[in-house]
């Protein structure tokens, strides 16, 4: 069961004709696809639009009822695949992924799409991890639209507008029979709203109306087809696709009185462009501009006539693109070149060449355009409230004395693993042995996991991708002084690992050792369900989903190792960390050859906690006996050396001052949020630390027995205590 | 275009992963709604899963009732902001930095409690930072500065942070929005909902009662430590003669020498606390030509906290000790007569139990391959301190310090300490600085069995490479660099 649950939201995607609908991105999206008709959506989580997974999850319901087939897809390429339904049929699907880093893992498969091409509409659903909030380094899906030729919506981040384009966008697909990516950034994804529904749309092929299967071996993607694919898609498809464009106005033109000037933006940063020239008294709020602006709801393909149109009385274009290489900058160029436009087309000489669009940045960028073209003679009249030096200085406002006191002071957060989350043992082991057989050099991988190279760890040395880890151990592990370590997550086994990991690393007789960490679910991307998910009456227990029929059963990680190949193999708590130890040395010192894999399991913390808190607190209120665990530290034990936060980083393992005023130190604390999962006493047994660590036990409605011995204890204890002597100072 | 039209009230709310940002976001929308305001919210939801800060942005303004929608923007821009509200200090300080806060518009709520981040946690002293500073830069750059720790109200009501700061927006009066349109939002949301307002009306009336922009500086990290001490009359004739040692040193040692002498007494006896005494005033007696006396108060401290090594008795001593249970039963927020176990993670190394041995017989154990037969008697042990015979022996091993002053341990910490006061002894006369600068070196002197071990020689070894041409500096980088990580690196080259 994921992190959020959208029970709630989902009951909206019921709405009527005329109802209006409140909700975040997503829910619109999802809303605007039941609208369309889908026959089949599918995907993989991965922010920023895991919520729509997880809207989709929750909507099942919705989704049997309309007769819309849902699969929770293995990895991008599993979901890019699926889109395959459109090529012979009139099946309206769409797919969605984390980009660019999904649409790596799915090019081989939508490259093929593209060639044979659909005709029910097929559309990607890419959540531009992009700027401030992304995880993953930093690249555009536009190049992908480019070189399979598939088209890209990039629409205005109003809800309205993400469902109208939503709708257009299938239109396009089956006019052009090419398929489409739909671009929603982070904050697009997020962004709170309303819209005018309109009633659901069954799809009209599918569970309830079967298609008849039919082959058209001219779709196929083997030559000589592929040539004629080729020609078809530049002949017929982009011709299509442009007219289409153009005759339903998916972009949109703005005009201004300032009619020597003009602005192009693609729809997903118009909002920031309005604030900066609301900014500069040259817009209302309501977006009527005193400066003519073509929106770019769809960024790939450009529209020549529309751009001709556009610029013809312009002397100064400013293109505002997001991110590097600047595609539409070079296609624009292109495009008044060919068509032997003077206007001059600014773009990436004025505002930055890498990162976000941010209010900031398009502020700064259109008052240059626009003092440049005042300079110029271009705008006489015109008068900008704020100027470059200006704005400026608002991102660097605070004089350099302040400035280098909050450098100082404002302490950096980077992500952690949760409070009591699995995967901290793990790591304090991993610490441990390192102490003893190291340095190590780690192969890391996506996942929370991969905090474990911040600090307090420090393990890691690469991360290559999503299940990569063992592979891109393979070039290195011959020249490493220790047996190659890889540490991959159940999510990226079951993604890609077990094939391009396990299966290759067998079949080459990679000699290291794989730790792979079973937490029952894809814990970074919100808590989603996996092949392995959590069953129960195992170490980890059951989810609350878990019953659902549409999962299949549980998929062992162990047995998946052990049919790829592999004959060393342990499955082990992570909680055991003296265990963990053990069988990590022997691992890495092991005469056996081959690969060597340690399952390491906990049920992610997050979901646990999920699970459990709502049982015991019925038991507590019930009048059952029921015991919860926390753990304290004596702070007149603790000597402030911090040495188990290094060990451990635990949200709830932080400090205090020292209640002792002769001690400047502050002193180790355990807070309430603590969930009493028992890493903290391990480590100190394992790692040898202090005398101050106890477990308190608290019990509640307790039973007769327990309230006699309590009693019991507590007098004979009173009497045995020390008497209370007086200083005497 | 006239400047006539509505602008957007634009509040950035920064939050911790897990504070409820969320929440706090949706009431702000629902109080907009009751309003007839549009409202437009957009999160960075993917970092803040994780325990990272992270930031929701909020747009509102009213509604025209006209057909045209406003168009929000999505991205907090600097200089552009009405509101910024940060659930703990330090994010307040962030937002400065990132230039959300101006002087001409910019209304900040804070609170004031601590978050500690991961780097001021592993720190092997105090790597806490000083939030007094940016409070003090947040009254300089904001227009109105509204900070109380918020943290305390939210647990005051068992509530949370959300609905205190939520009160404080209500009760600073940044947006035009009644009281009652807050509440009913509470109301409405259907959880927790007395706790709730409880919390929001306490922070309400608070921030009422400082009044938007109100600021009064406390004191800075370096002025707490500075609090003026009078040393008492004497409790007992037998601690007159102490009190009057204590009253011959430099006045600035007063309050550590007393802390130190009473520590020494609890943890062995009167005459341990005489011995401690004795040296500090061979010190004191060097200490001149410094009005800070940096070096007798420094001694003060270190010597007391080094002479009261953690042995087993002394472990044992603080275990057993009656106050502790209602402390544990307080900091784990136990109800009212509710039975808790308390199970001590021990994990007595042999050099710890050799220590306890009288001095030859300990140092024969330890070099005699009988150890290992004793090592197997080592290792973890959970022991639950309140059961009748574990606490009688832990009572057994605390009366032990009755022969502590025999002891192998005893012998080797006073070798120890002496060589670290004979230095500071043999350059204060003709270098204080160095002399100042060695005694600070007492802060390393801490943690238990291998951290004990690595600092102590750490110590050694600062000691013995000081000669007559080294600089304090250099024996300050030496200090700076044996506490800035936990490896057995060699500090001194």
């Amino acid at each position: 069961m994921a992190e959020r649950s959208f029970a709630k939201e989902v009951l909206k995607l019921e709405a009527g004709d005329g109802e209006t609908v409140k909700g975040e991105g997503i829910l619109a999206i999802t809303k605007a696809l039941l609208q369309s008709g889908v026959a089949y959506v599918g995907g993989y989580q991965g922010s920023p639009i895991s919520h729509l997974m997880d809207v989709l999850n929750d909507a099942q319901d919705v989704l049997a009822e309309l007769g819309v087939h849902f699969e929770a897809t293995g990895s991008e390429a599993t979901a890019a695949a699926m889109l395959s339904a459109s090529i012979n049929y009139p099946l309206r699907g769409a797919v969605t992924w984390k980009s660019t880093v999904g649409t790596n893992v799915a090019s081989d498969a939508l490259s093929n799409l593209a060639s044979s091409g659909v005709v029910g509409g097929a559309m990607v659903i890419v959540g531009e991890d992009y700027g401030e909030g992304s995880s993953i380094m930093q690249e555009r899906s536009y190049a992908f639209a480019m070189k399979a030729q598939m088209w890209l919506l990039d629409p205005r981040p109003n809800l309205t507008s993400i469902v109208d384009m939503v709708e257009k966008g299938f239109e396009l697909s089956e006019a052009s029979n090419t398929p489409i990516f739909y671009m929603m950034r982070i904050r697009g994804c997020h962004v709170t709203g309303e819209f005018t529904a309109k009633a659901n749309r069954p799809p009209e092929y599918g569970k309830h109306n079967k298609v008849v299967p039919n082959r058209e071996p001219e779709k196929i993607i083997l030559p000589p087809n592929v040539y004629e694919h080729e020609r078809i898609k530049i002949q017929d498809r982009w011709p299509a696709a442009v007219s289409f464009i153009h005759e339903h106005k998916l972009n949109e033109v703005f005009l201004g009185k300032h009619k020597q000037v003009g602005l192009i933006t693609c729809g997903g940063s118009y909002n920031t462009l309005i604030r900066a020239l609301e900014r500069q008294g040259l817009a209302d709020c309501y977006g009527n501009s005193d400066l003519p602006i073509y929106v770019l709801n769809v960024a790939y393909p450009l529209v020549p006539q529309e751009v001709a149109e556009f610029c013809r009385d312009k002397d100064q274009v400013l293109l505002f693109e997001e991110g590097q290489p600047e595609y539409i900058e070079q296609g624009l160029t292109t495009l008044l070149q060919r068509q032997g436009s003077t206007t001059r087309l600014f773009g990436k000489e004025i505002l930055p060449r890498s990162g976000e669009l941010t209010g900031q940045v398009t502020l700064l960028g259109l008052t240059r355009f626009l003092e440049g073209a005042v300079t110029q003679g271009l705008l006489p009249n015109l008068e900008l409230l704020l100027s470059s030096t200006q704005i400026q200085a608002k991102a660097d406002s605070l004089d350099p004395q302040d400035y280098d006191v909050l450098s100082l002071n404002v302490p950096p957060r980077p992500s952690g693993l949760c409070t009591g989350c699995p995967e901290r043992p793990l790591f304090s082991a991993i610490k441990q042995v390192q102490q003893q057989l190291g340095p190590f050099h780690i192969s890391s991988d996506i996942g929370c996991h991969s905090f474990a190279t911040l600090e307090p760890f420090n393990l890691g040395n690469t991360i290559m991708g999503y299940g990569l880890s063992l592979a891109s151990s393979s070039g290195i592990r011959d020249a490493l002084p220790h047996k190659a370590i890889s540490i991959m997550g159940d999510g990226g086994f079951w993604h890609n690992g077990l094939t391009s990991g396990v299966a290759s690393a067998v079949f080459n007789n990679h000699d290291g050792l794989l730790i792979v960490i079973n937490n029952g679910y894809s814990a970074a991307t919100g808590g989603q369900d996996i092949p392995s998910l959590a069953k129960s009456g195992r170490l980890i227990a059951s989810t609350i989903d878990s019953g659902q029929p549409h999962r299949s059963e549980h998929q062992s990680i162990e047995q998946a190792c052990r049919g790829a190949g592999v004959k060393w193999i342990r499955t082990i708590s992570t909680y055991d960390i003296d265990k963990m130890k053990a069988t990590l040395v022997d691992a890495l010192t092991t005469y056996q050859p081959g690969l060597k894999v340690i399952v390491a399991e906990g049920e992610c913390m997050l979901n646990r906690q999920r699970r459990i808190k709502p049982i015991m607190n019925k038991a507590i209120n019930t009048g059952k006996r029921t015991v919860r665990s926390r753990f304290y530290i004596d702070s007149e034990t603790c000597t402030g050396d911090h040495a188990c936060i290094r060990l451990s980083g635990c949200p709830s393992l932080t400090i205090k001052d020292n209640p002792d005023p002769l001690c400047i130190d502050p002193v180790s604390y355990v807070d309430n949020t603590c969930v009493g999962c028992g890493v903290c006493g391990e480590n100190v047994h394992s790692a040898v630390l202090c005398p101050s660590f106890s477990k308190i036990d608290l019990l509640y409605n307790p039973h007769g027995w327990d309230r006699f011995i309590a009693t019991a204890r507590a007098k004979i204890i009173n009497m045995l205590s020390p008497a209370r002597t007086e200083l005497p100072l | 275009m006239t400047n006539s039209t509505p602008h957007t009230i634009n509040i950035v709310a920064a939050a911790l992963g897990g504070e409820g940002g969320g929440v706090f976001t949706n009431w702000i929308i629902d109080v907009a709604a009751l309003n007839n305001w549009v409202c437009q919210t957009t999160s960075l939801a993917g970092v803040a899963q994780r325990t990272g800060a992270t930031i929701y942005y909020i747009e509102l303004i009213q509604n025209s009732g006209s057909e045209s929608k406003p168009v929000m923007s999505l991205f907090p821009a600097q200089g552009d902001i009405d509101v910024v509200v940060t659930t703990e200090i330090a994010e307040a300080g962030r937002m400065m930095q990132r230039g959300f806060v101006s002087k001409d518009r910019t209304s900040v709520i804070t609170s004031t409690h601590r978050v500690y981040g991961i780097t001021e946690k592993i720190d092997l002293t105090d790597g806490t930072i000083d939030s007094q500073a940016i409070l003090q830069i947040a009254q300089k750059y904001a227009k109105s500065l509204l900070s109380y720790d918020m943290a305390s109200i939210a647990s005051e009501h068992n509530s949370v942070i959300s609905a205190v700061l939520f009160g404080a927006l209500a009760g600073s009066d940044a947006l035009p929005f009644p009281k009652t349109s807050y509440t009913q939002v509470i109301e409405q949301t259907g959880k927790s909902i007395s706790t709730n307002l409880a919390a929001f009306e306490a922070s309400y009336q608070t921030a009422k009662s400082h009044g938007v922009g109100h600021y009064s500086p406390t004191n800075s990290k370096e002025d707490r430590a500075a609090v003026k001490f009078q040393l008492p009359d004497t409790a007992t004739q037998r601690g007159q003669p102490l009190l009057e040692q204590i009253r011959r040193l430099p006045e600035p040692a007063h309050h550590l020498a007393y802390l130190g002498t009473q520590r020494l007494i609890e943890y062995q006896d009167i005459r341990y606390a005489t011995q401690y005494l004795n040296r500090l005033s061979e010190i004191a007696q060097l200490d001149v030509g410094d009005d800070t006396f940096d070096l007798t108060t420094d001694v003060a401290r270190y010597l007391a906290l080094w002479m009261s090594f953690e042995d087993i008795p002394r472990v044992a001593q603080q275990k057993i000790r009656t106050h502790r249970e209602n402390s544990i039963r307080e900091e784990v927020q136990a109800e009212n007569g509710q039975i808790i176990t308390v199970a001590e993670y021990f994990s007595p190394q042999l050099e710890e139990v050799c220590g306890m041995l009288p001095r030859r017989l300990g140092a024969w154990v330890l070099s005699y391959p009988i150890n290992k037969i004793m090592a197997f008697f080592m290792g973890g042990r959970k022991l639950k301190t309140n059961t009748v015979s574990i606490f009688a022996v832990l009572r057994i091993l605390a009366s032990l310090r009755h022969i502590r002053r025999g002891s192998l341990g005893y012998h080797l910490e006073h070798k120890q300490i002496d060589n670290w006061l004979t230095a500071i002894i043999e350059y204060a006369p003709t270098n204080l600085e160095v002399a100042q600068e060695l005694a600070k070196c007492g802060r390393m002197i801490k943690g238990y069995s291998h951290t004990r071990r690595r600092t102590t020689a750490q110590l050694a070894s600062i000691i013995s490479a000081t000669s007559a041409e080294t600089s304090a500096l250099q024996i300050s980088e030496w200090r700076t660099a044996a506490l800035a990580n936990d490896e057995d690196s060699q500090i001194v080259h």
